[in-house]
């Protein structure tokens, strides 16, 4: 079969879907492969270059749609490419499914298939293919790029003859991989990098990046779990976003640089850096708003605009940073194309096995067989351990866990039974001794050690001591036996009773004020 | 019992108490839970004062009235670092009480059989219906002495029986309970003392107890059941008083059981459920109190009774090492450095009173931005839960107090633990040394912090006299003197 890679029409997007070198390693997989003639120019790959490896170039986008079985495109088709589909044929290129339902359909009528590169699920197993992610570094190492452009001075701070230097302070907001792709190359430049993530959880990563995390004071079980939607950061609290913004309004001014990345998926990018922010930051500070495309996280950003605001702060909005290192991302993009090729091609074969049963595949399969496909089932491997804590029972096999609660099952049955059997044994050597009217009052009182038992394990450690001062209270409920023999017509009973209902009430009174006492101390910050 | 009216009350009662116990789950709810138990006590002493025990009601009233100043006195005036005390002493009251009722249950029953003696019936009743004479006689009878005149022939043995069990704990639990009272008060002298004979004299005593119970059973008059309750108190003394001071958060709770099981007897022999439901409640609640302790300190519930550690296997490990003292300017700066600090506080705070400045402590590095947090062993101080009323008190918040398997994996990651006045439970030689007498008791793993200073007067052992690996080890630095006064030097000097 053949693979195709026409020209990217889309105005400003130099990268291209396949280079020499992938095309050598497609050629071992089985695949013919063919490029429209100048499709790799704008990121430095000449047609001779193709020649050489291989490659067969063809003069128009025409003759290219026709000859390839299997398209790789950066962009998603526009509607002049759309025309050019046909049954069969596999399109593998950026889709937005979600965004993109109309083209969906349109591939559908003509019966193309479709793999999306943004839809490759993040598993590990998946991790070479995964385009949004080689995009999201490079769009991360240009931001800073793309800020020392635009900044009038050093990364670094230098004492030198001619003056002392102040090293650039840098604010990457999201760490994901283009935060961290940021910091990395922040902190390598000399800069004082910081960072911020609503998950808690990358903290870590981002200190291993040499950065400093921005600590929001906030408690952690009152935040979402990113795990739990595909490592991506789910929206936030009201009260969350009103404390993230406090924490940014008042580390603004010292900041030089902001690199803002936060994204969530399939909603406007959230705004994180408001105008008062930009108002409060020095002349010459720089805004890189890499979520400029989905509104942007600076509230005065224009996308694919670079504006310098009425205070001297500079505010870029491009949103074509992997194109602006063509080289490198298509040099990235194709080894992520060729490694999804490599998956549909068990057999090296240069035939396409469309498996849908695989997870990755699957995932991606935007439309196949005549049938619209997204959204995909969520895939059977989680994407990211739900969290550490949770993460070590899993360790044992399903079947381990089941013979280890079989076993724990059986040892406390047997335990029970035991013990079960002993007490009831004893209760009925009782029984068979004692009169009827014991063994009324033996019933309560059995009953009321197992009751005891029952509520007391669940009483807080550190409630231990009212407790034994309520229990002490409580034990004065022999005061009862006292007031029933005071009434005796013996005057040595009466005075016994009589003492013994003064010592039952002083202990009832104190027990339990002292009890109160105690509980009323315990506070909670 | 004939009186519908006060079963019923006695029924809200009980249900009251185990809410009341239940409500301690948290320390929100723990606070209505003290109502439900006041309510419960208001209720059944006013339904036995109606119903049975209506007899002398003016004096009755006035008995109670004088407690209730006695205890208002001694629950409003105790210092919270008394509490071990204040709850031994009432112990043994309630032990006391058990006794004389016991005694008065003996005493009315021998005027019972007298009475009906002089009328010519039969006592014990035979089985069958009451002879309509003896119905008679009964009428005129007290409430209960007329309960006791029913019994048939085993109904009787069996209110021996429970009446000897009654008097008998009750006896322990009260000279018990006035030496752990003493040994807690500084009184008594805490080290585990016995007399010659040891544990042999208690054992001795004990059998004789039981040849004395079977004597009384059998018939042998009221002397048996003096000497028996003598036999019964010697026991208790000797008992507590050889038991060291470090275990006294296990006798004390031992002591708490045995209080509700004497009520429990009591409340057999007296045939009133509620003393049976109250008393078996807070028996098992005293019995699992012990049973958390003993685990806390891995040690046998047996080997706490009988006195002193378990025996020391072999040779304990030599400790190399010498204990480096710092003053509190250096405890200052390392706490200015820290960012995550945890205390462990012990018997030797309560001591020195030093709760507040350590809650002041506390306040201070909070504002500085620190973690800080405390890490309570479930034995630290002498009662269980000793240490979170004193940092109650001291308005420490208690969502900062942790337990120790909340907080144990927490060390490595921490910069500073301040170790307050507490020795063995922090003692690396319970794991680390299998021939210490400690070895297997789950300790705080204090010493894989970064760095710990240990607050304590002297270099001399604690109280169980064990010495500790962890003042020579190489983080850690000995912040000798009082340690409410120590506290007081560093707080200036931190923030």
């Amino acid at each position: 079969m053949k693979i195709g890679a026409p020209k990217e029409i889309e105005a400003g997007e130099a990268r291209v879907a396949m280079t020499p070198d992938s095309a050598l390693q497609l050629q071992k997989l089985g695949y013919d492969c063919v490029v429209e003639s100048g499709a790799g120019i704008a990121a430095g790959f000449t047609d001779d270059a193709y020649q050489a490896a291989g490659v067969e170039v063809v003069k128009t986008a025409a003759a290219l749609w026709k000859a390839a079985d299997i398209i790789a495109k950066v962009r998603p088709p526009t509607a002049a490419e759309a025309k050019k589909f046909r049954e069969g044929q596999l399109l593998i290129s950026f889709f937005w499914p979600g965004q993109n339902e109309k083209m969906m359909e349109t591939a559908k009528a003509a019966g193309t298939n479709v793999i999306a590169m943004d839809m490759v699920p993040r598993i590990s197993r998946a991790q070479k293919m995964d385009a949004l992610s080689s995009m999201a570094n490079i769009a991360g190492y240009r931001a800073v790029i793309e800020a020392g452009n635009n900044f009038g001075r050093f990364f670094t701070g230098q004492v030198t003859a001619a003056g002392k230097v102040p090293p650039a302070k840098v604010l990457v907001v999201g760490a994901g991989v283009a935060g961290l792709a940021a910091i990395g190359t922040a902190t390598s430049l000399g800069a004082i990098t910081y960072a911020f993530d609503v998950r808690p959880e990358v903290a870590e990563q981002i200190e291993s990046m040499g950065a400093e995390f921005v600590f929001l004071e906030f408690s952690a079980d009152e935040l979402p779990d990113g795990s739990a939607t595909g490592g991506y950061a789910p929206p936030q609290s009201p009260e969350f976003q009103a404390k993230q913004l406090e924490k940014f309004r008042e580390i603004a001014p010292e900041m030089d640089i902001v690199i803002t990345t936060a994204l969530i998926p399939g909603r406007p990018a959230p705004v994180l850096w408001t105008k008062d922010m930009v108002e409060s930051m020095k002349p010459g500070s720089v805004i890189i708003d890499l979520a400029a495309e989905r509104g942007g996280n600076c509230e005065l950003t224009k996308a694919d605009e670079r504006i310098v605001t009425d205070n001297g702060v500079i505010i870029v909005g491009y949103t074509d940073y992997p194109s602006r290192m063509a080289a490198q991302s298509s040099t990235l993009y194709s080894t992520n194309i060729r490694h999804m090729m490599a998956d549909l091609t068990p057999g090296k074969d240069g035939t396409v096995n469309h498996n849908m049963e695989d997870d990755v595949i699957r995932g991606a399969t935007a439309v196949f067989g005549g049938e619209i496909t997204y959204p995909p089932p969520p895939p059977k491997i989680a994407a990211i351990a739900a969290a550490p804590k949770k993460d070590k029972p899993k360790e044992l096999t399903a079947e381990e866990k089941r013979a280890n609660e079989i076993a724990a099952f059986k040892a406390q049955t047997k335990q029970q039974v035991t013990l079960l059997a002993i007490a009831g044994g004893l209760v009925l050597a009782v029984g068979l001794i004692a009169p009827a009217s014991f063994m009324q009052h033996f019933i309560v009182f059995v009953l009321s050690v197992f009751i005891g038992f029952q509520v007391i394990w669940n009483v807080a450690h550190s409630l231990h001591t009212p407790l034994m001062a309520v229990t002490n209270a409580i034990s004065s409920i022999i005061i009862l036996g006292a007031l029933m023999q005071i009434g005796s017509s013996s005057v040595l009973i009466t005075i016994l009773a009589a003492l013994g209902i003064f010592m039952a009430s002083v202990n009832i009174f104190g027990g339990f004020l002292v009890t109160r006492r105690m509980l009323a101390m315990f506070q909670k910050s | 019992m004939d009186f519908g009216f006060t079963i019923a009350a006695y029924a809200v009662a009980a249900v009251l108490f185990i809410l009341s116990l239940g409500g301690l789950s948290g320390q929100e709810s723990a606070k209505r839970a003290v109502w439900y138990g006041i309510a419960g006590m208001g209720l059944a002493v006013a339904a036995t004062l109606i119903g049975p025990g209506s007899g002398l009601w003016l004096m009755s009233i006035v008995l109670i009235a004088a407690g209730a100043g006695v205890g208002y006195q001694l629950a409003t005036k105790v210092q919270m670092t008394q509490m071990p005390e204040l709850v031994a002493i009432m112990h043994s009251l309630v032990g006391l009480a058990a006794v004389f009722v016991g005694f008065n249950a003996h005493i009315e029953l021998g005027r019972v059989a007298g009475m009906l003696g002089e009328a010519g019936l039969a006592f014990p009743q035979p089985e069958g219906p009451l002879a309509a004479q003896a119905y008679d006689l009964i009428g005129t009878m007290s409430n209960f002495a007329a309960l006791l005149a029913k019994k048939t022939a085993v109904e009787v043995g069996i209110l021996r029986v429970e009446l000897v069990l009654g008097i008998w704990i009750g006896a322990v639990t009260f000279t018990g309970s006035v030496i752990a009272y003493g040994k807690l008060a500084g009184r008594v002298d805490s080290v585990a003392k016995q007399l010659p004979g040891g544990h042999m004299l208690n054992a001795g005593a004990a059998g004789a107890s039981l040849l004395l119970a079977a004597m009384y059973l059998g018939g042998s008059g009221g002397w048996t059941l003096v000497l028996l309750t003598l036999l019964a108190l010697f026991i208790g003394y000797h008992l507590i008083m050889g038991i060291g001071g470090a275990d006294m958060p296990v006798v004390v709770s031992m002591l708490n059981s045995y209080s509700g099981w004497a009520a429990a007897a009591i409340g057999f022999s007296l045939g009133n459920d509620l003393l049976i439901v109250v008393g078996a409640l807070v028996g098992s609640s005293g019995a699992i109190l012990s049973y958390i302790m003993c685990k806390a300190m891995n040690r046998s519930f047996v080997s706490v009774i009988l006195g002193g550690f378990g025996g020391a296997k072999g040779e304990q490990q030599a400790i190399e090492g010498e204990q480096i003292a710092i003053d509190a300017d250096g405890v200052a700066t390392a706490l200015n450095d820290a960012d995550s600090v945890v205390i462990v506080p012990g018997y030797g705070m309560a001591v020195a009173q030093a709760q507040q400045s350590v809650s002041e402590l506390t306040r201070k590095l909070r504002a500085a931005g620190k973690t800080v947090r405390f890490a309570i062993h479930p034995v630290a101080g002498r009662l269980p839960g000793h240490m979170n009323v004193l940092l109650a008190e001291a308005k420490v918040p208690y969502d900062i107090v942790l337990e120790m398997d909340e907080i144990n994996d927490d060390f490595p990651s921490t910069d500073v633990v301040i170790v307050i006045g507490s020795n063995d439970i922090v003692n690396p030689a319970a794991q680390d040394d299998p021939n210490s007498p400690i070895a297997g008791m789950p300790v705080l793993e204090v010493w894989k912090a970064k760095q710990v200073f240990v607050s304590k007067r002297g270099q001399g052992t604690g109280y169980s006299g064990i010495e500790n690996p962890l003042f020579f080890k190489e983080n850690t630095r000995m912040f000798y003197g009082d340690a409410k006064k120590s506290l007081d030097e560093l707080l200036p000097k931190i923030g």
